[in-house]
């Protein structure tokens, strides 16, 4: 990732959103956009769509999302940006995966989705269904599931969490958006990225 | 052959002897029926085979599955300019830390609790970085919640989706129906673009008596945003003209007609970034001195306001675009082939669609029968004008018709001898009521001469008047004194004056003294009252004197208006509304000159 400061023309202070559109048909599509402290984009950057195949899909279990969410898309979209962000958010907690490889905070903003997505994975087991026509599902058990507890925070109005071994952080990332005005909604440019992706995908043009 | 003994074996009796003696010859059968059973467990099982399954490593089957890391995706960037003003954002000095995050505040309820209203590209916007550009921007209430784009009162839902519809195009027709805040909304775009940096010149043409108002709506809406207006003699207009560093510049149509050399002269240096039509079918005829001046502007961005984009017939609506599209339209298109082309062009919502919450618009047609001295004057004034008209044979023209329509509709208003006047009656009547539950009400007509006609029996109301012989510095102190005397309960306007581009929403009843040619005019009209801010119902009375010209003027329209909503309802363009020559003709039974049907009133 880019440098902070490494042009006079970049703004001072950016933030990242990262998420990722599953595509029954094509797969996951990743999408990172960098916005200014007033919400106006930077950056977008989008990946061709990914999808596991069947081995990954039995031998990484539920280890399988934070690889391709994480170590896949977020990393190679988080890499080869030109901005450096402050911190950067996403709407899935499989993409927290990525603060692993990259030197950035990377903070879950907790919207009714992400929400939900959590207490389906409570139980600390997943079901991957086959992609087969025999029907069967692989279950895997809480002895192979990732490290998905989280430490919550809220930042003005907005409720965050990170992965609790990363929780010194979250004084950090607080500082960091000391500058945000409070109208700023961290969890609505989650749709522009989706919508963004959309009209990609759409061959909006050259 | 020695005596033995010989034994024989009887098949029955089994083994028996005979004695000695000749020997007896026996002879025997010795087929024996033998009957076997099989005995299953005396089977000997079969001989088990073997086999040696090697159990050595060497020879054990190994299947290699790939789980290798797959290569990272594939991925697309794009980079986005932004301004100037954001380049070196941070903590404002001296900034209240109430703006801040800190406990949280209204705002961010607000944005994220109600509908968010997207900026979204238009179609002709092709390339994908610039679609993106478009779909990447916050909200258009997250942009307006900015502390320098405060506003007098949070806008409708609607008009956020007007404004996200004016912004990103360059060609565009705002043709939302009367009195759901059009002003409001172009002046929001604009300031929007304005602090974008994406315009820095705006050139806003409106009809003359709609600039002070255009002025106020700009205080109102954009106190930050300074709007020069262009008036006086020729040398003041010029400098004006001129004038550097001004974002806002508001004309009216006469003086860009007369300053058009000045504003496309060949060694002219006015370019606009955006020009505005504020009540845009005054470029309809694309012949007329207005369009010719309006169409050579020189502008990146156009705009046209306006709530009856087709008056006549879809002629109004290539009369418009060649201003805003040049060779988008043609006349010859088919009217859905037009609507197609122009869809990605028009936003149209009505009253009906959009604000549910305003109050109802009741209507009440007031059928009258003429005084006895009117209907004498009527009857004399039909028939030496019909006699006339036929009288004239080949010589006819629409104009002769005209003339007696226009003196047959003023008897039915009053008589011309006497003065009497059943509508004047019934009016005053009406009015009675209005004063005393302390409301307002505006009463239309077509003629000045009308409305002075009612002001003398109407003083009592304490009247006042709004139309082409009230000079224009004293209108809007008119309509302020109308708004703020409890004393004055009637406003007399006349249809040419006051049908466009005026508030009047504190009054709750409508009269249409006559009718005017077009129901499209009459609805602006009446619009005046019925729009945002109506504090209640609106009483839209109309009235018609029975058996005259008014009453077979009014079942055409009436037709028409049917015909119209018909067409709107689909977003095809709409048919024409007002009188052709041959309707105009028909209304006295006559047959028009064998010349090519044409829309003339």
């Amino acid at each position: 990732m880019a440098d902070h400061d490494n042009s006079e023309s970049k703004p001072k202070q950016s933030l990242g959103f990262l998420t990722v559109l599953e595509c029954p048909r094509d797969g996951l599509f990743g999408g990172y956009l960098a916005l200014t402290f007033l919400g106006r984009p930077l950056e977008f950057r989008c990946t061709a769509p990914i999808k596991p195949n069947r081995a990954q899909q039995i031998l990484y279990g539920s280890t399988l999302d934070p690889y391709l969410y994480g170590e896949q898309i977020g990393k190679t979209l988080l890499s080869g940006a030109t901005i450096s962000p402050l911190v950067v958010f996403t709407d899935q907690s499989a993409i927290l995966a990525a603060g692993d490889c990259v030197d950035v905070p990377v903070v879950l903003v907790q919207t009714p989705t992400s929400e939900k997505e959590a207490q389906d994975t409570a139980g600390n087991q997943a079901e991957i269904p086959s992609s087969g026509s025999n029907g069967k599902t692989w279950r895997v058990h809480a002895a192979h599931a990732p490290d998905f507890n989280l430490a919550h925070f809220r930042v003005g109005r907005n409720h965050l969490a990170t992965i609790a071994r990363t929780e010194n952080e979250q004084a950090t990332i607080t500082e960091r958006l000391a500058g945000l005005t409070e109208s700023f909604d961290l969890a609505e440019p989650f749709t522009r990225i989706r919508e963004a992706i959309e009209e990609a995908r759409g061959g909006g043009g050259s | 052959m020695s005596e033995t003994t010989c034994w024989a074996i009887d098949p029955v009796e089994g083994l028996s002897w005979h004695a000695p003696g000749s020997p007896a010859v026996h002879s025997f059968d010795l087929e024996v029926r033998v009957e076997t059973v099989p005995r299953l467990d005396f089977k000997r099982p079969e001989r088990p085979e073997v086999h040696a399954v090697p159990l050595s490593p060497e020879q054990l089957r190994v299947v290699s599955v790939p789980i290798a890391r797959t290569r990272p995706p594939k991925t697309r960037s794009f980079r986005f300019g932004v301004a100037e003003e954001e380049k070196a954002f941070g903590p404002r000095p001296g900034e209240a830390s109430s703006n801040r995050i800190s406990s949280g505040g209204s705002q961010c309820s607000a944005l994220t609790g109600g509908l968010l209203t997207r900026i979204r590209p238009p179609k002709d916007v092709i390339k994908l970085e610039d679609r993106l550009n478009y779909l990447l921007q916050p909200p258009l209430e997250a942009l307006l919640a900015e502390r320098s784009l405060r506003f007098c009162f949070e806008p409708f839902h609607y008009q956020y989706e007007g404004i996200a519809f004016l912004y990103p195009r360059h060609a565009a027709i705002l043709a939302d129906e009367m009195g759901l805040g059009k002003t409001m909304q172009a002046i929001t775009a604009i300031r929007l673009l304005v602090h974008r940096g994406e315009v820095r010149r705006v050139l806003l043409v409106c009809p003359k008596p709609l600039v002070t108002n255009w002025q106020r709506e700009f205080d109102a809406w954009a106190p930050e945003i300074p709007a020069s207006v262009v008036e006086g003699d020729q040398t003041k207009r010029h400098w004006q003209w001129l004038l550097p560093d001004v974002p806002v510049t508001i004309a009216n149509y006469e003086l860009l007609r007369r300053d058009r050399s000045l504003l496309t002269g060949a060694d002219s240096a006015l370019t606009f970034d955006l020009v505005v039509l504020d009540e845009a079918q005054r470029i309809k005829n694309r012949r007329s001195a207005t369009s010719q001046a309006v169409c050579s502007l020189r502008s990146r961005r156009r705009w046209a306001m306006t709530g009856t984009p087709v008056e006549n017939s879809p002629e109004d609506l290539v009369g418009i675009f060649d201003f805003l599209l040049p060779g988008c339209l043609s006349s010859d298109m088919r009217p859905r082939r037009m609507g197609r082309a122009v869809s990605d062009h028009i936003l149209r919502r009505t009253k009906e669609e959009v604000l549910t919450d305003l109050p109802p618009k009741l209507f009440r047609d007031a059928e009258m029968e003429l005084s006895p001295e009117q209907q004498a004057a009527y009857q004399l004034a039909e028939g030496d004008g019909v006699v006339h008209l036929n009288d004239l044979g080949s010589q006819i023209t629409i104009q002769h018709v005209f003339e007696l329509i226009l003196r047959l509709k003023q008897i039915c208003n009053f008589d011309p001898a006497t003065g009497t006047s059943s509508k004047l009656e019934r009016l005053e009547a009406d009015l009675e009521e209005v004063a005393h539950s302390g409301r307002k009400a505006i009463v239309f007509s077509q003629w000045v001469k009308t409305i002075e006609q009612l002001r003398g029996p109407l003083a009592r109301f304490g009247p006042l008047e709004y139309h082409g012989r009230v000079p224009s510095k004293q209108r809007d102190a008119v309509i302020r004194q109308f708004g703020e005397d409890r004393d004055s309960h009637v406003l007399l306007i006349s249809y040419g004056a006051g049908s466009v581009g005026l508030n009047l929403q504190f009054a709750s009843y409508v009269f249409l003294f006559d009718r005017w040619w077009n129901p499209a005019v009459e609805d602006q009209a009446i619009n005046r009252v019925h729009r945002i801010g109506s504090a209640g119902p609106v009483t839209v009375t109309r009235f018609l004197a029975l058996g005259t010209i008014e009453e077979r003027i009014n079942r055409i329209l009436e037709e028409k208006r049917e015909l119209f909503d018909t067409i709107f309802c689909d977003t095809r363009p709409h048919r024409r509304q007002s009188l052709s020559q041959e309707e105009i003709f028909g209304l006295f039974d006559l047959k028009g000159p064998a010349t090519p049907s044409r829309v003339v009133a």
